[in-house]
């Protein structure tokens, strides 16, 4: 082939792979933006939604998933951060009013004047629909815990179409039976939902426990259709202010504004697109590319604020209603009786900076926490104890404390010289030679924590605590450190840390009796203390407002686990333009509340 | 032995292998402790709910047991649901796999395309300016971490030349994918610039091996021009190795590419058996794990039968 042949053939290949290039781009997801009536609103890394009724087991009742039910199927009382800060947002509720009775056993609730996509009124009867539902099925229901609703709900009775009467098993403090058990009511479409099969005529099944459990079973298993979610006609009966345009197998959900809505949160934006990404990078890569409205970025692209803001976001960092720690636990064999001892707990306390981690690790985007109370947003629940940090990092204060009590430094190890029960020794059950080592079954995955949990490796070398670190993912973590007792095999774990994105998100109202009364279900190290458990039961039966905040200072002093930094939830990146919104701290997003600004 | 029974017996022993497979995985992944339930439910479930998700799932029976039902369902086309996302496992795989398939496929297909005849010219002219070029681009594509390549291409191509978009076509079906074809551009060039950059090593060392033969020397003393004898002779020599190498590589056109479908936002098959494993979703993994393994023994076959066929002296030694 002649050299002009050959160049000319280049040449052509250049333009023609140009041309291609050029007529391949626009491609995608365009971003919106101002003057616009669509979204693209980026779901967590890794997320697939796929489940859309507001009731189901715990495998499907998350958070997104929750967030998309909600704006579908409007909530009885919306207790959520969603104003700005934790209260009732009754503009986004079905209810309009809750009173209780006097000796705080009952409540009386009223609904608005309020109807389906399909113009019945919602009433009374959709709510016994959702309350006879979960008593006939509640130990499938995923947010039921024993002794909680529904269990504390002897009766439901409806006074008329707008108002009814629950009564419970005894007096309750007010504010949590709204905000961590009423809150869970959803009124659900009885008029088009109670059948016991797909093809069987709308009864009042719901009323007999038999027939409950039969139209629990036909919802379930019409929510197990992804596919039909935009076409059955089941779900197209919806009291929220959107409705499902599409719904993908692969994640990518549509919601269109419902024209029927007739709440007090009509939808600012007439589409909006829920996008899955499989992983923050490309979440990120959407971002920078412009193809997100509201997104977000890893903690650690925090140092390139800037690039965000001149590509016409706004980084605003979305904190959570969570606190994240390392549990202990104590009733593994070997470390067990060290755990139990408060002088060993405060000598690890005061061994984390949590400062620092906060401010070098996260790069500013976690809070300290020092005790079983949220720290990021100010609230009434927080006890000055637990605000002024009970015990300050300190590693030679530590070690102080270690050392008189019986440990003596061999080596870089603490190690128990002085075994007995008196003051100066190393306490009950704590043998001769013990080496105050740990190891931590982490969450893997992250930099950041991998980062967390070198620097506390650190800080504890300083007081002569051995940390080691075995990391897996989040699911074999909470598989390996069950709650268990010494003689299992299963109870050879010192240290757990699932936290990476905060280790617990409290309902409205932050009482903790799954996390640290005795035999709580989410209490993986067994911690008991009888003074805290009162003082929990306090916390769900008082109506003084103060017993959160001995329950605060409580736990503060007593260290049940390790506190730690909690991260924020999310550092969002949203578009200029896109206002009338504060980010929930209870995780939850409200597309109805977003509008772009003209 | 006749061809008919040659292909029996391996397929014979491919059902045994895929059986193996099955066994293996099963029982190491019930020997993980602690199970799946925690994990999936979360850090907020009851025992109550444990149990009864173990109950549901078959995960409080015996090991023997659960095997056999996986078996007998395994039989009738069921591969059970997902614990995390609530689809049958045959219904994710049949819509994953096509996915992965024409991701990697067409990457597959745009690298050979372009690695055979590279390696060929690379070899023709060894030692030349050209091969030298092209060898330390091979190294650069080679050594380049696939992730860190897409991620230039992506700053490049999608965030300073805004052309193509950041992410993978986000459709569910195959009609849907195609419908955004500048969306399968750039994680179909990393892909294949990795593909290209092993393939043309491969290629170029077999037609160097071929070119000393002794048919090289004969066919240019009966005065065959080099290309020629490249395209007459050489040629097919020279893919027999390289066609071995494709039969291994079946698996990772069915197992997905992890790397680039994490990076360009495209839910294939690589991701679909990552994020199992991460979630312990047990369904899932057993699904995955069976497709692969059934990709890598018709791989092995595919390989060794176009071997016979195009070397027949391959088909020689069998006999």
């Amino acid at each position: 082939m002649s050299k002009p042949r050959r160049w000319a053939l280049l040449t052509g290949a250049a333009i023609a792979v140009s041309a291609l290039l050029a007529g391949c781009s626009g491609g995608g997801n365009a971003s919106s933006g101002s003057g616009s009536d669509e979204i693209n609103y980026a779901l967590p890394a890794n997320f697939t939604p796929n489940w859309i009724l507001p009731i189901g087991t715990a495998a499907h009742l998350n958070t997104n998933n929750g967030s998309i039910a909600q704006s579908l199927y409007e909530p009885l009382v919306a207790y959520d951060g969603s104003t700005g800060k934790i209260a009732w947002n009754k503009a986004g509720s079905v209810a309009t009013d809750a009173e209780f009775a006097e000796d705080g056993t009952s409540v009386t609730m009223t609904l608005g004047d309020r109807h389906w996509s399909d113009g019945e009124p919602i009433t009374s009867r959709d709510v016994e629909f959702w309350f006879n539902l979960i008593k006939a099925n509640k130990d499938q229901w995923g947010s039921y815990s024993e002794g909680k609703a529904p269990d504390n709900w002897t009766s439901f009775e409806a006074v008329d179409d707008t108002h009814f009467t629950i009564t419970f098993d005894k007096a309750y403090n007010p504010d949590w039976m709204l905000a961590n058990q009423l809150s869970h009511i959803i009124p659900l479409p009885q008029h088009a939902w109670d059948k016991t099969s797909a093809s069987a005529e709308v009864t009042d099944a719901d009323r007999s426990t038999a027939g409950a459990k039969q139209v629990w079973k036909v919802l379930n298993t019409a929510a197990g259709k992804i596919a039909d979610y935009a076409s059955d006609d089941l779900w197209k009966t919806i009291s929220g202010p959107y409705g499902v345009e599409s719904f993908s197998t692969a994640g990518r959900v549509t919601l269109t504004a419902n024209p029927e809505y007739d709440g007090g949160e009509e939808a600012g934006i007439g589409t909006v697109n829920l996008l899955p990404f499989t992983s923050a990078d490309a979440e990120v890569n959407a971002v920078r590319s412009g193809e997100v409205d509201y997104g977000y970025i890893n903690a650690t692209d925090m140092d390139q604020e800037s690039s965000f803001t001149q590509k016409g976001y706004e980084v605003e960092p979305w904190t959570g209603w969570a606190i994240t720690y390392m549990p202990y636990n104590f009733n593994n064999p070997d470390m067990g009786a060290v755990f139990e001892q408060l002088y060993a707990r405060q000598a690890v306390q005061m061994s984390i900076d949590q400062e620092s981690l906060a401010k070098v690790v996260f790069n500013g985007t976690a809070t300290p926490t020092f005790g079983p109370v949220p720290q990021a947003q100010e609230s009434d629940y927080v006890s000055d104890v637990q605000r002024d940090n009970p015990y300050p990092f300190s590693t030679k204060k530590a070690k102080q404390l270690l050392t008189s009590h019986g440990w003596t430094m061999q080596g870089d190890t603490m190690v128990c010289t002085d075994p007995g029960t008196s003051g100066s020794q190393c306490g009950e059950g704590v043998a001769e030679g013990t080496e105050f080592t740990m190891q931590v079954l982490s969450q893997s995955g992250s930099t950041v924590t991998d980062n967390m949990m070198s620097a506390i490796q650190s800080s504890l070398a300083k007081t002569g605590i051995g940390f080691t670190i075995k990391t897996a993912p989040v699911s074999s973590v909470l598989s390996q450190t069950p709650t268990c007792t010494s003689d299992e095999a299963s109870c050879d774990w010192d240290l757990s840390f699932f936290g990476t994105a905060g280790s617990w998100y409290f309902p409205a109202y932050p009482t903790g009796e799954s996390l640290f009364q005795t035999a709580g279900s989410a209490n993986f190290g067994s911690y008991s203390n009888e003074e805290v458990d009162a003082l929990i039961d306090a916390t769900t039966t008082s109506t003084d407002p103060t017993k959160v905040q001995d329950y605060s200072a409580a736990l503060a002093e007593d260290l049940p686990v390790i506190w730690l930094p909690s991260p924020d939830y999310q550092i969002s990146v949203v578009k200029q333009g896109l206002t009338g919104f504060d980010q929930d701290s209870l995780a939850n997003f409200h597309p109805a509340q977003w509008k772009w600004s003209k | 032995m006749t061809t008919t029974l040659y292909l029996l017996r391996r397929v014979l022993q491919a059902l045994a292998v895929v059986l193996i497979v099955t066994i293996v995985v099963f029982c190491l992944l019930h020997a993980l402790p602690g199970g799946p339930a925690r994990g999936v439910l979360g850090v907020s479930a009851t025992p109550a709910q444990i149990a009864a998700f173990n109950q549901a799932q078959g995960l409080d029976q015996p090991l023997p047991v659960q095997y056999v039902r996986f078996l007998g369902r395994l039989l009738t086309g069921d591969l059970g649901t997902s614990y995390t996302l609530n689809e049958p496992v045959g219904q994710l795989i049949v819509e994953r796999l096509p996915k992965t398939l024409v991701l990697t496929g067409i990457s597959a297909v745009l690298g050979l395309v372009i690695a055979i005849p590279v390696g060929m010219w690379q070899a023709a002219r060894r030692n030349g300016a050209v091969d030298y070029a092209a060898t330390a681009l091979a190294f650069v594509f080679y050594s380049t971490p696939a992730f860190f390549l897409g991620l230039v291409l992506i700053i490049v191509f999608s965030q300073q030349l805004p052309w193509l978009p950041s992410q993978a076509p986000g459709g569910n079906t195959l009609a849907e994918v195609f419908q955004d074809p500048a969306g399968l551009v750039l994680p179909v060039v990393t892909g294949a610039l990795a593909m290209i950059a092993v393939f043309s090593r491969y290629m170029r060392a077999s037609t160097l091996e071929n070119l000393q033969e002794d048919y090289v020397r004969t066919a240019r003393a009966g005065g065959a021009s080099t290309s020629a004898i490249l395209r007459r002779h050489v040629f097919r020599n020279s893919l027999t190795p390289v066609i071995a190498m494709l039969g291994y590589y079946l698996p990772v056109l069915f197992g997905g590419a992890l790397v680039t479908e994490q990076l360009f936002n495209y839910p294939g098959m690589g991701l679909l058996f990552w994020n199992a494993a991460q979630s312990s979703d047990y369904p899932t993994l057993l699904g995955c794990v069976l497709v692969i393994s059934i990709a890598t023994v018709v791989g092995t076959l595919l390989a060794d039968v176009a071997q016979s066929l195009i070397d027949p002296r391959v088909k020689a030694s069998r006999a």
